[in-house]
C-alpha cells in the first residue's frame, strides 16, 4: 500500500503543529486567561470553548481524538493508529479495575470514570460494561484472558502493582504483535526500543529505590531489544557504569548524554523526558522518506508530545508555578 | 524478410513509446499521490505542485518523439507507404530505439518519486520552490542522454 499520500498530507498538517517558540511565549502569560487567548489561533480553541477553560485536560484529548479519527480516514493501515492508542486502552483497563478492587474493598467512591480517556481503540462505555459485567468475549489484545488472571491475581494477594505490572507486560506484548502483523521493520524497532526505555525508566526507578536485583525481573517487559536478565543486572552496578554496559544498545547514547551532563541523578521526570525525546528521535530517519509508514507514528507522537507540553504550560501558567522549571519539562516535540 | 524487417522496426517505435509512457504515467500518479496530499491541507499550493507533477512527463513525450521519428524513416507518415527494410535494419532500428525506451521508462519512476518527495518539501518550505524542480530536473538528464543516443542511433541507420 503506497504512503506517497499519506506522508505529503502529514507534512501538510505538521505545518499546523505548535512549536518551541510558542510554548516559550505561553509560559511567559500571566495567567490562564492570557495563556488560553493564545490558545485562540490554535487548532485547541475550538475543543476549549467547548469543554470550558477549567477543563483544559479534556481539550487536549479532544484534539488529540480529532487528529486520529482524521488520520483513520487516510491511513491505510489503520494498525499504525492502534499501535499508538493501545497503550489508553489499557490504561483504561488499570483505571476500571483498581475502581472495582475499591469498591470489592468495600469503598463506595472507588471508581473513576472521570480518569477514563476517550483515545483508546476501545469504547469506553463498551470498555466499562465489558469489566463491571464480566463479559470479556470481544475485547481485543488478549484482554480477554488478562482481566480474569488480573482478577484472579488480586484475589490472591491485594497487589495493585502486581495487577499493574501484569497489564504492562500485556499491553507491550500487543504492541509487538500488531507491529509484527505490520511487517514494517522500523515500526516493529520502535516498539522494541519503547519497550527498552520503559524498562530503563524502571530500572531507574528500582535503583533509586535500592530494590534487590534478584527480585527485580518481574519488573521487566519481554520483547525489547535489551533482555530483562541484562536490565535486572544493571542494579547491580553503579549507575554511572549503565552507559558502558548498554553502549551496545542504542538507548545506551541516552544514559550516555545524562552522564555527560552529571545529570545520572536527575529527577524521574528529567529521565522520563530524554526517554521520550529519545522516542521520538530513533523514528527521525522516516523524515526523510517520502513514504515511509513510519511517519503516521512519528507525527502522531509528535502531537502526543505537543499536547503533553500544552498540559504542562498550563499547569505552570493555572497554579503559577515556577516557570523555568516548566520549561526544562518541555519536550522537543516539532 | 522484408516484412521481419518492418516489424522489428515498428516494435522498436511500439516499445519507446510504450515503455517511456507507462514509466511517466507511473512517474506522474505517484507525484501526483504526494501532491493530493499536500493540497489537502493547503489547496493554495496547487501552482508549485502542478509543476512538480508534470516533471516526470516529459519521458513519454521523449518516447513518442523517437516513435514518430521511426515511423517517419520508415515512410509511413506521409501516406506514401513503407519502405523497404532489411532484418538487419529492422533491428538496428529496434536497438536505436531501446535507450529511451529503458531510461525513459525507469527515470521516469524515479524521477516521479523525487518530485513527490519535492511536493513534501515545499509543503514545508514553500521558499525552497527552485532547490524542489532542480532535484527531479537532475534525473531528467539521463532521460536527456537516452534521448539523445536515440536520435543519433536512428539518423545512422540508412533506410530504403
Amino acid at each position: 500500500m503506497s504512503y506517497v499520500y499519506t506522508v505529503a498530507r502529514l507534512r501538510g498538517m505538521e505545518n499546523h503543529l505548535l512549536d518551541s517558540a510558542f510554548f516559550s511565549r505561553l509560559m511567559d502569560s500571566a495567567n490562564i486567561d492570557d495563556a488560553l487567548k493564545a490558545l485562540g489561533e490554535t487548532s485547541y480553541s475550538q475543543w476549549i470553548s467547548q469543554t470550558g477553560t477549567a477543563n483544559f485536560d479534556k481539550a487536549i484529548d479532544s484534539e488529540i481524538l480529532a487528529v486520529c479519527d482524521e488520520l483513520k480516514s487516510f491511513v491505510p493501515d489503520k494498525e499504525l493508529l492502534d499501535i499508538f492508542r493501545l497503550p489508553y486502552d489499557f490504561h483504561n483497563v488499570k483505571v476500571l479495575l483498581k475502581g472495582l478492587f475499591k469498591v470489592r474493598g468495600g469503598e463506595t467512591e472507588g471508581r473513576r470514570y472521570d480518569l477514563l480517556s476517550k483515545l483508546g481503540t476501545i469504547d469506553t462505555e463498551e470498555l466499562t460494561n465489558a469489566i463491571e459485567t464480566e463479559e470479556y468475549g470481544f475485547l481485543p489484545y488478549g484482554l480477554t484472558d488478562l482481566i480474569p488472571q488480573c482478577w484472579q491475581l488480586w484475589d490472591a494477594a491485594k497487589n495493585a502493582q502486581a495487577v499493574e505490572l501484569l497489564i504492562d507486560h500485556q499491553m507491550f506484548r500487543a504492541m509487538l504483535a500488531v507491529a509484527e502483523g505490520l511487517k514494517m521493520p522500523d515500526v516493529i524497532q520502535w516498539v522494541k526500543f519503547r519497550i527498552d526505555a520503559e524498562n530503563l525508566r524502571a530500572a531507574i526507578r528500582l535503583a533509586r529505590m535500592k530494590y534487590d536485583a534478584g527480585k527485580a525481573l518481574t519488573f521487566f517487559h519481554e520483547g525489547g531489544t535489551i533482555r530483562p536478565d541484562d536490565m535486572a543486572k544493571l542494579l547491580n552496578e553503579p549507575q554511572e557504569t549503565w552507559s558502558r554496559i548498554l553502549s551496545y544498545t542504542d538507548i545506551g547514547a541516552v544514559l550516555n548524554a545524562l552522564n555527560e551532563q552529571g545529570d545520572m541523578k536527575a529527577s524521574l521526570t528529567d529521565v522520563s523526558k530524554a526517554l521520550d525525546d529519545y522516542l521520538l528521535k530513533v523514528l527521525e530517519d522516516a523524515k526523510y522518506s517520502m513514504d515511509a509508514p513510519a511517519n503516521v507514528l512519528l507525527f502522531l507522537l509528535t502531537k502526543e508530545a505537543e499536547a503533553r507540553n500544552m498540559r504542562v504550560a498550563l499547569v505552570c501558567v493555572a497554579g503559577g508555578l515556577d516557570r523555568e522549571f516548566g520549561r526544562r519539562l518541555l519536550s522537543n516535540g516539532r | 524478410m522484408e516484412m521481419l524487417g518492418l516489424s522489428l522496426a515498428m516494435l522498436g517505435a511500439a516499445l519507446a513509446a510504450a515503455l517511456a509512457g507507462i514509466g511517466s504515467a507511473i512517474g506522474i500518479g505517484v507525484a501526483g499521490g504526494a501532491a493530493a496530499g499536500v493540497m489537502t491541507e493547503d489547496p493554495n499550493k496547487f501552482g508549485s505542485c502542478l509543476i512538480l507533477q508534470a516533471l516526470p512527463g516529459t519521458q513519454g513525450i521523449y518516447g513518442l518523439l523517437i516513435a514518430f521519428f521511426v515511423l517517419n524513416k520508415l515512410g509511413l507518415l506521409g501516406g506514401g507507404g513503407a519502405l523497404a527494410v532489411t532484418w538487419n535494419q529492422g533491428l538496428q532500428i529496434l536497438f536505436s530505439c531501446l535507450p529511451i525506451a529503458l531510461a525513459g521508462w525507469q527515470s521516469a519512476i524515479w524521477q516521479g518519486r523525487t518530485s513527490a518527495a519535492s511536493i513534501q518539501m515545499i509543503s514545508k518550505k514553500p521558499e525552497a520552490m527552485g532547490k524542489a524542480i532542480i532535484l527531479p530536473a537532475m534525473v531528467e538528464t539521463y532521460a536527456v542522454l537516452a534521448l539523445l543516443v536515440s536520435i543519433l542511433m536512428l539518423m545512422g541507420v540508412q533506410v530504403g
